[in-house]
C-alpha cells in the first residue's frame, strides 16, 4: 500500500508538464529576485560602506552615524513631509471633484476633459516645472516681469521657489495618476447606495457626507498613501525648483550625495538616506495593499440593474466646466503656451507687439546642432526596449499568478508589485553602484542598457496590474480548451492566451513607451556621455541656462508623444485608462 | 394611492433616443398591492424610477398621495428626497460601512421625518421584528447572507412608514426556495403595514401571486390591467396570452356565422370586436383546461389525439399531442396514465377559447 501511495506521489511530482510550470514559475521569480532584489541590496551594501564603489573595505556603521546625527538631515526629513503632505492635499482638491463631476454629473464636454487629463499625463513633469518656473520665477519669470512693468513693483510679486510651490506643481502633476485610480475604484460602486439614501428622504448634502464620503474614503485612502508614496520618491520638481533655493528633500539628497556640484561622489552617505526612504516606501506600500482589500470589500458589483444616473447640475454646469478648465490650464494649456512662446523667442520675455516682431523658428533649427543625433537614438531604444522586455515578463507573470496553481504564485506576485515601493532614484542609485563595482558581473555602467534595465524593473509593477486585469477576464475556459484539445502549455500560451490578451497588452505597451520616453529622474542618475537620451538633453540645457533651446526641444517632445497617442488612440478609444500607474 | 397619466419618458444615448414609455396611465388605490408585470426592457424599473424621482420624465403626470410630484408640463418637479416613498432595491443597496442597526437607523435620524434620537431604537427594533431579523442589529453589512440584506432593505424602506413602498424586483437576486418564503412573507409585511406597493417583477408567477392587481407592460406600453385572475382567464391581446401562463395557439379564420374555422372543425366562442368576415383569427387555450380521455364521450367536442411526448412534474404531467395535424400542450394530473404513441380522445371546452385578431 504505502509503495504504492509513494509511487503515486512521485510519479506526480515527476509529472513533465506539472514540473514544467512549476520550473518556469520558479525561473521567473528568481529573475525578478534579481531585477528588484539587487538594487535594493546594493543601496543596502552602499549605505555599509565608505569609500568609492568596489573599494570593498569592511562594513560599517559610519555612513549612518554620520546621516543621522547631522540636524540638517531632521530639516530634510521635515521638507520631505511637508512637501510629499502639500502634493497630495493639493491633487486631492483637484482629482476628487473632478471624478465626481466627470463619473456622475452632466457636466459639459466631459469627453474633451478626459482627454486633455491623458493629455497631462504625456507632459513630463520637468518640463511643466520649467514652463512654470519661466512664468513664476521671481527674476525671469514672467508674471512678475509684467507685475514689475505695470506697478513697478520692486519686490516679486509670486515665487515659485518655495515648498507650497514646489507641492503645487507635482500636486497639479499627480491629478491624472489619482483620477484614474479613483474613478476606476467608483465605477465600481453600486448607484443604489445613493438612491437608497434618496428615497429614505436624506438630502443630497447628507447623503455626500454620510454615504459617498464614507464608501469611497478606503479608496481615497488608497490613493493618498498612494500619492504620498510616490511623493517622497519624486526627483524632478524637488531638482528644479528645490536645489536653486536650497529646499532639499530625501530624494534631492540621495541625488546630490552621489553627484555633488563640487568635490567627490558620496554613495554610502546617499545610501544611508536611501534606507530611511526605502523603509518608508515598504510601509506605505503595505498600508497601500491593506486599504485596497478593504476597499474591494465595499464594492458590490451587482451587474444588473447597474445603470449610474447622471445628476443634473443645472446652473452649475458652467462653473463646473470652469473649474475643469482651471485645473486643465495648470496642468496642460498654460505650460504649453509658455514653453511654445518661449521657443519662439530669442530669449524670454512678455508678450508685446515688438516681442512677436521677433518671433523666429531658429530654436528649432539649432537645436540639432547642439545636441546631435545620439539622444534620438537613445530613446528610441528605451522607447521599444522598455515597453518590449517589460510587457514580455509581465504576461509571463501574470499568467502563473493568475492562471495557474504553482503554490508561490501570491510571492511572485508580490515581487512585481514591489517596485511600486521602490522610489525610483533609488533604484537606479542601487544599479549605478552595481555597475560600478561590479563592472566585470555587470558590464553595462555607461550604456543605455543600465537605463533600459532600470526603467524595466520600475514598470513591472505598472505591467504586471495591467496584464493581471486583462488575463482575468480571458476566461479559464477557453485555455482548458485547448488544453483538452492536446495542445502543449507554451503552445497554449502563445496561440489561445496571447492573441486574446493581445489588445489589452499592446495599451500598457504604448503606455510604458511613452512613460519610459518622458523619463528623467532614471536616466540623469545613470547618466553617461554615451548613453543621453532626449529628456536628459533638455535637463542639461536647463542646466546650462539655454532657455529658448528647453522650450523648443521641450515643444517637440510634447507633440511627438500627442501625435504617437493620438494617432493610436484611434484606434484604442480606451487608452486613456491605461494611464494610472505613472 | 399613485396616480399617473400619460407618462413618457425618452433616453438619449450614443445612437439616438429610446422610447422607454409611451404613455402610462395607472391608479394605484390606497393600500393596494400592484405589480408591474412585463418582459425585460419594457418599461417597468423605468415607470418605478419615476415615480420615486430617480428619473425625471419628459411628459405625464405623476400624483402621489393625492399631491403631484411630476409634471413637466407644469414645471412640477419633487426631489426623491421630498417624496414620501420607501423603496427595495434589485441589489438591496445596504450601505456596507453601516451595521445593521445604522442601516435601518439612518432614515430615521438623517431622513424626511426624522424622530426624537430616544425613539429611534424602538422603531428600529420593531422595524427588524417585522422581517424577524431581531437580534441582528450589530451585524456588519458586508457579513449579512443575500436573504438577510434583503430583510434588511425592507426594514429600512419601512420604518419611516412611507405612504407608498416601490419595490424593484426585490426577489430576483435570491435562490428559488427562499423566493418562495420571501414572497409569502412580503405579502404579510404590507398587508400589515398596509402601505400602498408598487412592485417590478418580469416573473409572472411571483406577479399573480402576490398582487391585488397586475399591470402587463411591453415596449413602453400598458397592455393590460386587472385582478390576477382577469388577467390569467381573460388575457386582452396576443402578447398578455402568451406572456402570462402557458398557452396554446391555432391559426383560424372567421366564418360567415360567427364562429371561427379551425382544423378542429368550426369553434363557436366570443369573437373580438371588428373583425371582418373571412379574416385570420388566432384561437389560444390553456393546457390545463384540455383534457385526454380514452374514448368519446357524448355531448362534449373531441377530436382523436396521439400523445408525442410526455414530461412528467410529480404533481402534473404536461403532455404533447398530435391533434388534427397540430401540436397541442395538454396539462393533466401527474397520475394521468397516457403513454407516449397512445391514441386518445382530446376534449375541447367550447367556453374556454379566447380569440384574437
Ligand atoms: N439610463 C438609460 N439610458 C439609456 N437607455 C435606458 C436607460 N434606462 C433604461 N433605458 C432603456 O429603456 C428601456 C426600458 O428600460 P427598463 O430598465 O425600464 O426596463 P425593465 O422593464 O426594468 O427591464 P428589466 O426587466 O430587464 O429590468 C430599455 O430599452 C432600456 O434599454
Ligand atoms: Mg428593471
Amino acid at each position: 500500500m504505502k509503495a504504492i501511495a509513494v509511487n503515486g506521489a512521485l510519479a506526480r511530482a515527476l509529472d513533465f508538464r506539472n514540473y514544467g510550470v512549476n520550473f518556469f514559475a520558479g525561473a521567473l521569480l528568481a529573475l525578478l529576485t534579481i531585477l528588484v532584489g539587487a538594487p535594493v541590496l546594493m543601496v543596502m551594501l552602499m549605505s555599509l560602506r565608505t569609500g568609492f564603489p568596489g573599494e570593498g573595505g569592511p562594513l560599517t556603521l559610519t555612513n549612518f552615524v554620520q546621516a543621522y546625527t547631522d540636524p540638517g538631515t531632521y530639516e530634510i526629513l521635515l521638507n520631505t513631509i511637508l512637501f510629499a503632505t502639500g502634493t497630495v492635499t493639493v491633487t486631492l482638491l483637484f482629482a476628487v471633484p473632478l471624478v465626481w463631476l466627470l463619473m456622475r454629473t452632466d457636466m459639459p464636454l466631459k469627453g474633451t476633459v478626459y482627454v486633455l487629463m491623458t493629455v497631462g499625463i504625456l507632459i513630463p513633469v520637468f518640463l511643466r516645472t520649467i514652463a512654470w518656473i519661466l512664468l513664476l520665477s521671481p527674476r525671469i519669470g514672467l508674471v512678475n516681469q509684467w507685475a514689475r512693468q505695470i506697478f513697478g513693483m520692486e519686490q516679486p510679486l509670486v515665487s515659485l521657489y518655495n515648498i507650497p510651490g514646489m507641492a503645487f506643481i507635482q500636486g497639479v502633476s499627480f491629478v491624472p495618476a489619482a483620477f484614474f485610480m479613483l474613478a476606476a475604484a467608483y465605477r465600481t460602486m453600486d448607484p443604489a447606495l445613493e438612491e437608497a439614501a434618496y428615497t429614505s428622504g436624506v438630502s443630497k448634502l447628507q447623503t455626500f457626507l454620510r454615504i459617498n464620503i464614507p464608501i469611497t474614503l478606503p479608496a481615497i485612502a488608497g490613493v493618498m498613501v498612494y500619492l504620498f508614496m510616490t511623493a517622497i520618491a519624486v526627483f524632478e520638481v524637488p531638482a528644479i525648483v528645490g536645489l536653486p533655493a536650497r529646499i532639499l528633500v530625501l530624494s534631492s539628497l540621495v541625488y546630490t550625495s552621489t553627484n555633488p556640484p563640487t568635490g567627490l561622489p558620496n554613495y554610502g552617505l546617499a545610501g544611508a538616506y536611501g534606507g530611511i526612504m526605502l523603509a518608508a516606501g515598504l510601509i506605505l506600500a503595505y498600508f497601500y495593499v491593506r486599504l485596497v482589500r478593504q476597499g474591494k470589500k465595499y464594492t458590490v458589483i451587482t451587474g444588473r440593474g447597474y445603470r449610474p444616473r447622471e445628476i443634473a447640475l443645472g446652473k452649475w454646469k458652467w462653473s463646473a466646466l470652469a473649474f475643469a478648465m482651471l485645473y486643465l490650464s495648470m496642468e496642460v494649456f498654460i505650460p504649453f503656451l509658455v514653453l511654445v512662446w518661449t521657443s519662439l523667442l530669442p530669449h524670454l520675455r512678455l508678450p508685446s507687439m515688438e516681442a512677436l516682431s521677433s518671433v523666429t523658428l531658429k530654436n528649432y533649427v539649432t537645436i540639432m546642432d547642439y545636441a546631435g543625433t545620439r539622444p534620438f537614438i537613445n530613446t528610441a531604444v528605451l522607447m521599444f526596449g522598455v515597453p518590449s522586455v517589460t510587457m514580455l515578463v509581465s504576461v509571463l507573470v501574470s499568467w502563473v499568478v493568475i492562471r495557474t496553481h504553482v503554490s508561490f504564485r501570491g510571492i511572485l506576485d508580490t515581487m512585481a508589485f514591489l517596485p511600486h515601493a521602490l522610489p525610483s532614484i533609488l533604484l537606479a542609485v542601487g544599479l549605478a553602484y552595481l555597475g560600478l563595482a561590479y563592472r566585470n558581473v555587470f558590464p553595462v555602467y555607461g550604456t543605455i542598457f543600465i537605463i533600459v534595465i532600470a526603467h524595466t524593473i520600475n514598470w513591472i509593477a505598472y505591467g504586471t496590474r495591467t496584464t493581471n486585469s486583462v488575463m482575468i477576464q480571458v476566461h479559464r475556459e477557453l485555455e482548458e480548451a485547448g488544453k483538452v484539445s492536446g495542445a502543449s502549455t507554451p503552445r497554449v500560451l502563445g496561440r489561445i492566451v496571447l492573441p486574446l490578451v493581445a489588445a489589452g497588452v499592446f495599451n500598457s505597451w504604448i503606455w510604458v513607451s511613452m512613460l519610459s520616453y518622458r523619463e528623467v529622474t532614471m536616466a540623469l542618475t545613470l547618466y553617461s556621455r554615451k548613453n543621453v537620451v532626449i529628456s536628459t538633453v533638455v535637463w542639461q540645457f536647463w542646466g546650462n541656462g539655454w532657455v529658448p533651446e528647453v522650450a523648443a526641444l521641450g515643444v517637440i517632445l510634447i507633440a511627438f508623444a500627442l501625435i504617437v497617442v493620438g494617432a493610436l488612440k484611434l484606434g484604442f478609444s480606451r487608452l486613456g485608462e491605461y494611464g494610472s500607474g505613472s | 394611492m399613485i396616480r399617473i397619466r400619460g407618462l413618457k419618458k425618452w433616453f438619449k444615448t450614443r445612437h439616438g433616443q429610446v422610447e422607454a414609455l409611451r404613455g402610462i396611465d395607472l391608479e394605484v388605490g390606497e393600500r393596494e398591492f400592484f405589480v408591474l408585470l412585463g418582459p425585460s426592457g419594457c418599461g417597468k424599473t423605468t415607470t418605478l424610477r419615476c415615480v420615486a424621482g430617480l428619473e425625471r420624465a419628459d411628459q405625464g403626470e405623476i400624483e402621489v398621495g393625492g399631491t403631484t410630484v411630476s409634471s413637466p408640463e407644469k414645471g412640477i418637479y419633487v426631489p426623491t428626497e421630498k417624496r414620501d416613498i420607501g423603496m427595495v432595491f434589485q441589489s438591496y443597496a445596504i450601505w456596507p460601512h453601516m451595521n445593521v442597526f445604522q442601516n435601518v437607523a439612518f432614515p430615521l435620524i438623517k431622513g424626511r421625518r426624522q424622530i426624537p434620537r430616544h425613539q429611534v431604537a424602538e422603531k428600529v427594533s420593531q422595524a427588524l421584528k417585522l422581517v424577524q431579523l431581531g437580534g441582528l442589529e450589530d451585524r456588519p453589512a458586508t457579513d449579512l447572507s443575500g436573504g438577510q440584506q434583503q430583510r434588511v432593505a425592507m426594514a429600512r424602506a419601512v420604518v419611516t412608514e412611507p405612504t407608498i413602498l416601490l419595490m424593484d424586483e426585490p426577489l430576483s437576486n435570491l435562490d428559488a426556495r427562499l423566493r418562495e418564503q420571501m414572497r409569502l412573507e412580503l405579502r404579510k409585511i404590507t398587508r400589515s403595514i398596509g402601505v400602498t406597493t408598487l412592485y417590478v417583477t418580469h416573473d409572472q408567477a411571483e406577479a399573480l401571486s402576490l398582487g391585488d392587481r397586475v399591470c402587463v407592460m411591453n415596449e413602453g406600453e400598458i397592455l393590460q390591467i386587472g385582478s390576477p385572475q382577469e388577467v390569467y382567464s381573460r388575457p386582452q391581446n396576443l402578447f398578455v396570452a402568451q406572456f402570462v401562463g402557458e398557452m396554446n395557439f391555432i391559426r383560424g379564420r372567421l366564418s360567415g356565422d360567427g364562429q371561427v374555422e379551425s382544423p378542429f372543425g368550426k369553434v363557436r366562442c366570443a369573437l373580438p370586436q371588428g373583425c371582418q368576415r373571412g379574416s385570420e383569427v388566432t384561437l389560444a387555450i390553456r393546457p390545463e383546461h384540455l383534457t385526454l380521455q380514452p374514448r368519446a364521450a357524448a355531448g362534449a367536442a373531441c377530436v382523436e389525439a396521439k400523445v408525442l411526448t410526455k414530461n412528467y412534474l410529480g404533481d402534473a404531467a404536461l403532455l404533447e399531442v398530435d391533434a388534427c395535424g397540430v401540436n397541442l400542450r395538454v396539462k393533466l394530473a401527474g397520475d394521468a396514465a397516457f403513454a407516449v404513441g397512445e391514441k386518445a380522445v382530446l376534449v375541447l371546452p367550447p367556453d374556454r377559447w379566447s380569440v384574437y385578431a
